[in-house]
């Protein structure tokens, strides 16, 4: 039986595994087909229905069932939704058990969320770092803001305030007002 | 939290027990890859992941034996959620005995409609592990309660039927 306990280990696998069987687009389509449409589609419906409050119940509820030692910070304004996250469940779970099968298990996020916030009418601003750290900021599609000064949302908690979050710009992916996997910036 | 010295499970995390809603996106990969690769597709899915991510569980199966892969179950369903299990060491195989499938039950409770072919997953996933670790695997039931049983392949189980695998409904 495929559990839920190890889910991060066999769905990076499953990343790779499409990769060398369909490319790179079968990879894109199952984010958005598979997770994006079908396995999150309660996000989905949450996020086009109530916009920053839908994003505040699906990752308050998803993050403290994955994450119930808290290593995320959740911030958010009227205009601005935003997520820190110190110690990711989900890549922390691949570092400790040593698994790799695709090149960046990172990009999933934003490969089923991107299209999601697309069709909901919002672009995302993100880093990340590859270590289990990373943020994001949500915004309304027509927002000018974007990559928020250090702390002006997120406070004490913004992890571009860790010592550890890379000062050099190539160690990290980054994405500016995007909704593709692809748009990534390096 | 288990240690890995502590678990025969090979992959450890924080959590005791997994999050139930990934069982939402397991049974939405079938579906993509059925829709995509047709059956044959996703059978070599499930074999390769057999043979490929669970390489580290077979080769303790290989050298633990049927004791070992009763203990590896017993630990594995532990940490799926509401999973009602019973694993019973026989002489010459160890039956799993699923009384309330996880999956199942939680697919049932979010409203998914879960793809016909959910059970037969455990049969061409277990089997190709098994036959990694030098054992055979048959199925019988589903659709949220059934045995799995292990055996050495010397021990000749009849081959599968899988007219013994019952389609899961939503």
């Amino acid at each position: 039986m495929i559990g839920c306990y190890d889910f991060c280990g066999h769905y990076e696998w499953t990343f790779g595994w499409m990769e060398r069987t369909g490319g790179h687009p079968l990879v894109r389509d199952y984010w958005n087909e598979a997770i994006n449409h079908d396995s999150q589609r309660h996000a989905r419906d949450l996020i086009r229905n109530e916009g920053i409050p839908g994003m505040l119940k699906y990752w308050g509820h998803t993050l403290l069932e994955e994450s119930p030692d808290l290593g995320f910070n959740i911030s958010h304004r009227d205009d601005v939704f935003r997520i820190d996250f110190h110690d990711c469940p989900s890549r922390g779970f691949l570092l400790k058990n040593g698994l790799k099968n695709y090149r960046d298990y990172c990009d999933h996020c934003m490969g089923w969320t991107g299209p999601m916030m697309a069709e909901a009418g919002y672009v995302i601003d993100h880093e990340h770092s590859h270590q289990g750290q990373c943020w994001w900021e949500v915004r309304a599609a027509s927002a000018t803001g974007g990559h928020s000064p250090v702390g002006s949302v997120a406070g004490d908690k913004d992890i571009r305030l860790r010592p550890e979050w890379p000062k050099d710009p190539a160690k990290l992916d980054r994405y500016n007002k995007a909704n593709d996997p692809d748009q990534k910036l390096k | 939290m288990k240690s890995p010295s502590a678990s025969v499970l090979p992959y450890v995390d924080t959590k005791p027990v997994g999050s139930a809603d990934f069982y939402f996106a397991v049974n939405a990969t079938f579906r993509f890859i059925l829709g995509r690769l047709g059956r044959e597709g996703w059978i070599r899915y499930l074999e390769e992941m057999g043979r490929g991510y669970f390489d580290p569980v077979n080769r303790q199966w290989s050298r633990d034996g049927l004791a070992g892969l009763a203990r590896y179950w017993r630990e594995f369903f532990q940490a799926e959620p509401n999973a009602v299990v019973n694993v019973v060491e026989l002489p010459d195989r160890v039956e799993v005995r699923v009384s309330e499938c996880p999956a199942i039950k939680h697919l049932r409770a979010g409203q998914r409609e879960i793809v016909r072919e959910y059970c037969q997953h455990c049969f061409y996933l277990g089997s190709a592990r098994a036959e990694a670790a030098g054992l055979t695997m048959r199925l019988a039931g589903g659709n949220g309660s059934c045995c799995h049983t292990f055996a050495p392949a010397a021990t000749g189980l009849a081959p599968q039927d899988l007219q013994q695998i019952r389609e899961a409904t939503s």
